[in-house]
């Protein structure tokens, strides 16, 4: 009797576990941002004037540096993303009615967008940044349909994706959804300053600055108790960019409105994918919107009106015979372009002294650039800097240890602990 | 302000330099220039762009490396053993000059125009003939290989095309550098 209560009872607790993984699988616990009002189609006119300013949110939302592969059509996708399960090809989102969102109605691209789930409800894999989309305004997202739909309509087939199972069940993003998609979209905070608002609009939703700079949980999703903090992307540390993480880098509200607008400042050229985001986005933002997410960044109501860089960190010492050898390398190797006291060639390499790579925690940023090198880059209105060489094959662990410690000591006030061992991880 | 001195010694051409003082940011390029009067390696951005100033440095095993001495500091070469432009051709028996392989190849082909490029090339294609000698080529990857070994050199005079036939023609003739 006992045993049959239990077995029953276990049956019991078996099915209702498979029911709610049903429901969750199928989507019954999805929950949608996208409102009814949008399943009236948009008129002629609406689109017009829409489309002129989808043109703005799109590039301030980045949609064309993941929707064109390199050397590729333009909005037609194909630009690989790696993740630890397989992968993804960015799809064609130009208005081909067979390759593209050409038949897409306006209610099926709302709901891609903000809720992940695209025509025919087959859903998208989150590497398209739905979880900060979601926060976008319906305008917007109405803006950059508009916008789309005036482009070039492409005959580009999407690629297959290549991922392992069970990573290949489009259907499996339930679940995924169910813990990392935020119910509500984008909240007003009243108490806060219309720019603070507006920065953390162009932020969160927009920018979706999150997806590199949150780190991620064991289910790829934002981790928000360690939101903007930091994380590792491909090899490289998307720093912190809290208030306190910023100002450690070197940075006042004003200058990195500024970083953000022409890439170079004092603190470094942007590098990586950042310098995708200003070579392709962050240039041709507003003055208004720079500084909006600025202010949200440093967590202030208004900018001050003249910049007030943060100290610089005091050297740390070094021991002797480290220092001998960091120094010597540097004279050496690096100072012939980023000069004796770091301070670099205008147009031709950075500063080193007040380099925002020196001063984080993990020597990590600065140790691949030297390992790896940085190609030559050109930045808004005829800036460039030249090629970082690779130095992989000049250095060995200890040279560059005691390099990188003497170099973290003397510019970013960070203690000399980067062992032999933890440069060769990086190489 | 003073400048602290290192002694530096090295080997040039075959022959021992120093020890002697040299600055301790000196760069190579006006250590060559200036204390040994070597000036063929030029000057030419001063950035590390248009390799005009490279030369060669023996490293382990014997194998060569290309070292712009523009941006590499004098100290750096401290005990290695360095080629620079005027240490490619011999004299022979009878007390002539023997241009190396490669010098021979950049006349015949009429590589350069104003010549400023050109001690850079003799160095990048001596380097990259005696990486073929110790892991040849396959010909199909050859033309590649050249073009890449090369690419960074800049010449003004954009003899571009003659360097590259002449380096090509050079590795052609040589046994041992292709393989297949
Ligand atoms: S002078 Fe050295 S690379 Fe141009
Ligand atoms: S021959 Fe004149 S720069 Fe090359």
């Amino acid at each position: 009797m006992k045993k049959r209560t239990l077995l029953l009872t276990a049956a019991a607790v078996i099915l209702a576990g498979a029911a709610v993984a049903g429901s969750v699988f199928f989507g019954a616990l999805e929950t949608s941002v996208v409102s009814k009002a949008v399943e009236r189609p948009l008129g002629a006119d609406e689109m017009k004037w829409l489309a002129e300013r989808g043109a703005y949110v799109a590039v301030a939302a980045d949609c064309y540096a993941c929707h064109t592969a390199k050397d590729g059509a333009a909005w037609a996708g194909g630009l690989p993303f790696e993740t630890p399960f397989g992968t993804l090809y960015a799809t064609n989102i130009s208005p081909d009615k067979e390759f593209g969102i050409g038949a897409w109605t306006r209610a099926e691209f709302h709901r891609s967008v903000r809720d992940g789930v695209g025509k025919g409800e087959r859903h998208l894999y989150p590497a398209m940044p739905y979880a900060s989309y979601r926060e976008m305004s319906e305008e917007d997202v109405d803006a950059v349909y508009a916008y789309l739909m005036t482009r070039e309509p492409m005959r580009v087939p999407n690629r297959e994706n290549e991922l392992s199972f069970p990573f290949n069940i489009r259907q499996s993003l339930t679940f995924w959804n169910l813990f990392n998609l935020r119910r509500e979209g984008f909240a007003t905070n009243a108490a806060r300053s219309e720019a603070w608002n507006r920065g953390r609009y162009v932020v969160d939703a927009l920018g979706h600055c999150g997806e590199c700079h949150t780190p991620r949980n064991l289910l790829q999703g934002m981790e928000s108790g360690a939101y903007l903090k930091g994380a590792v992307i491909e090899g490289v540390e998307a720093p912190d960019i809290t208030k306190e993480g910023l100002g450690r880098m070197g940075f006042d509200p004003l200058t990195l409105a500024r970083f953000m607008k022409s890439g170079l400042s004092a603190q470094g050229s942007m590098t990586h994918q950042m310098f995708e985001v200003v070579h392709f986005s962050t240039q041709y933002m507003s003055e208004g919107d720079l500084q909006a997410m600025a202010a949200y960044l440093f967590d202030l109501d208004a900018l001050p009106a003249t910049p007030v860089p943060p100290p610089a960190p005091a050297p740390v010492e070094v021991p002797a015979p480290v220092a001998a050898a960091g120094r010597g390398t540097y004279l050496n190797l690096c100072a012939g372009c980023h000069g004796a006291d770091g301070q670099g060639i205008p147009h031709v390499a950075i500063p080193l002294s007040t380099n925002a790579s020196l001063r984080l925690a993990s020597p990590r940023n600065f140790v691949r650039a030297v390992l790896h090198g940085i190609p030559a880059q050109r930045f808004p209105g005829l800036e460039r800097m030249e090629a970082m060489p690779a130095f992989t094959e000049l250095l060995d662990d200890k040279a560059l240890a005691d390099l990188t410690n003497w170099m973290r000591a003397r510019w970013g006030g960070r203690q000399p602990i980067v062992t032999d061992e933890e440069i060769a991880k990086f190489r | 302000m003073t400048t602290e001195t290192k002694p530096l010694a090295l080997t040039v051409n075959g022959r021992p330099v120093g020890p002697v003082d040299v600055p301790e940011g000196l760069m190579m390029q006006d250590f060559l220039h200036e204390y040994l009067n070597l000036t063929g390696s030029r000057m030419g951005c001063g950035q590390g762009i248009c390799h005009a100033c490279t030369v060669i440095v023996e490293g382990e095993g014997g194998a060569l490396r290309e070292m712009r001495t523009c941006i590499t500091g004098a100290h750096w070469f401290a005990g290695r053993t360095v080629v620079t432009v005027e240490g490619h051709a011999r004299h022979d028996a009878k007390g002539e000059i023997v241009l190396s392989p490669v010098q021979q190849a950049f006349i015949e082909h009429f590589a350069f125009q104003c010549g400023y490029c050109t001690p850079g090339f003799v160095t990048g294609a001596t380097v990259l003939i005696d990486r073929l000698k110790r892991k040849p080529v396959a010909r199909a990857e050859l033309e590649q290989v050249v073009t890449e070994a090369l690419d960074k050199h800049i010449c003004r005079c954009t003899g571009y095309v003659r360097y590259h036939t002449a380096v090509r023609d050079l590795i052609l003739a040589t046994p041992g550098l292709v393989s297949g």
